[in-house]
């Protein structure tokens, strides 16, 4: 049975809805800080988060905006995260289910566009890009956050190759080289571009999203049997645990 | 919003953004039926627990 990107993403997520929303990997961040940090600089009259996941995008934004808008292919992550900004009292956060790549809205409708750990799920993130540009206002802010590809090749297909046993509806981690070009093709100015690293826990990093017992075994076969330059970038620990290159790449709308 | 949850209706500012995706056209809420119509795309979009779903594969065709 072949299924669309999107059933895929719905079908990893769906049920893992309320895991996402209690995340702590999702749920915390000095990146997330920062964004709401953004969102309280600029007061956003309309922000839209792109893939909102367990919603923290939307969370953070929502005290210092107008409306938020939390957008995503799974209906059910969008109603946990309705449900958990209602128990947060956010009163201003919208849910809708819609693919970045052909948003439902009208050209230059919001201020604040953010999208964190989302853009590898896309299935066309160059369209993806050129969607969010155009629902922004020129000059309006957006950032992403997003995982992203180690320099060398070898590394970057084990980075893909464990992230695609993790998560079927893995599409890929764009080095950071290729997120830039992506963006300036949009029609962005890129203002910032940070990595840093962030250490996944093995057990939670796959618990949360369901993986199969036989997928977790060949992730370890590859951690366990990869080079030493790989063991050494991804600093991979007994258990599995390991870390990854996550970037902030903070644009305007030309 | 959780009342708006609880009747299964769309929240109305989200209703004045939305437009159709395929032709971002306006959407026309049908509340009978709780869809948005896009008379362009010929298609209704569905809304399941007050959440407009936006993709052309949920969509009904319509005449």
């Amino acid at each position: 049975m072949s299924r669309s990107q999107h059933e895929l993403v719905n079908a990893q997520f769906g049920p893992q809805a309320n895991a996402y929303v209690a995340s702590p990997v999702h749920a915390t961040g000095a990146d997330l800080e920062r964004i709401g940090a953004l969102a309280a600089a600029n007061r956003p009259v309309r922000a839209l988060d792109l893939g909102t996941g367990g919603g923290h995008v939307a969370y953070v934004l929502a005290p210092h905006a107008g409306t938020v808008v939390a957008c995503d292919l799974s209906s059910d992550m969008v109603a946990a995260v309705e449900r958990e900004a209602v128990r947060r009292s956010l009163q201003n956060v919208t849910g809708t289910v819609a693919p970045a790549e052909r948003l439902p809205f009208s050209d230059a409708e919001f201020d604040l566009a953010a999208s964190r750990f989302s853009a590898h799920h896309w299935a066309d993130v160059a369209r993806g890009l050129r969607e969010t540009r155009r629902v922004l206002k020129a000059g309006g802010t957006a950032v992403f956050v997003d995982v992203v590809g180690p320099p060398v090749a070898a590394l970057d297909s084990h980075l893909q190759a464990v992230e695609l046993l993790r998560d079927p509806s893995h599409v890929r981690d764009y080095r950071p080289s290729e997120w830039t070009a992506m963006l300036e093709e949009a029609g962005f100015r890129i203002n910032e571009v940070q990595t840093w690293k962030l250490r996944m826990e093995f057990a939670s990093w796959t618990t949360r999203i369901a993986t199969p017992p036989a997928s977790v075994a060949a992730i370890r076969s590859l951690q366990t049997g990869g080079a030493a330059t790989t063991t050494a970038y991804f600093a991979i620990e007994p258990d599995g645990s390991f870390e990854i290159d996550v970037a902030w790449f903070g644009a305007t709308a030309i | 919003m959780s009342e708006r949850n609880r009747d299964g209706q769309p929240d109305p500012k989200l209703l004045e953004l939305l437009v159709c995706p395929l032709t971002k056209s306006q959407l026309i809420y049908d509340r009978e039926n709780n869809e948005l119509i896009s008379k362009v795309a010929k298609l209704a979009f569905p809304i399941r627990e007050g959440i407009p779903i936006m993709l052309p594969s949920e969509a009904r065709e319509i005449e």
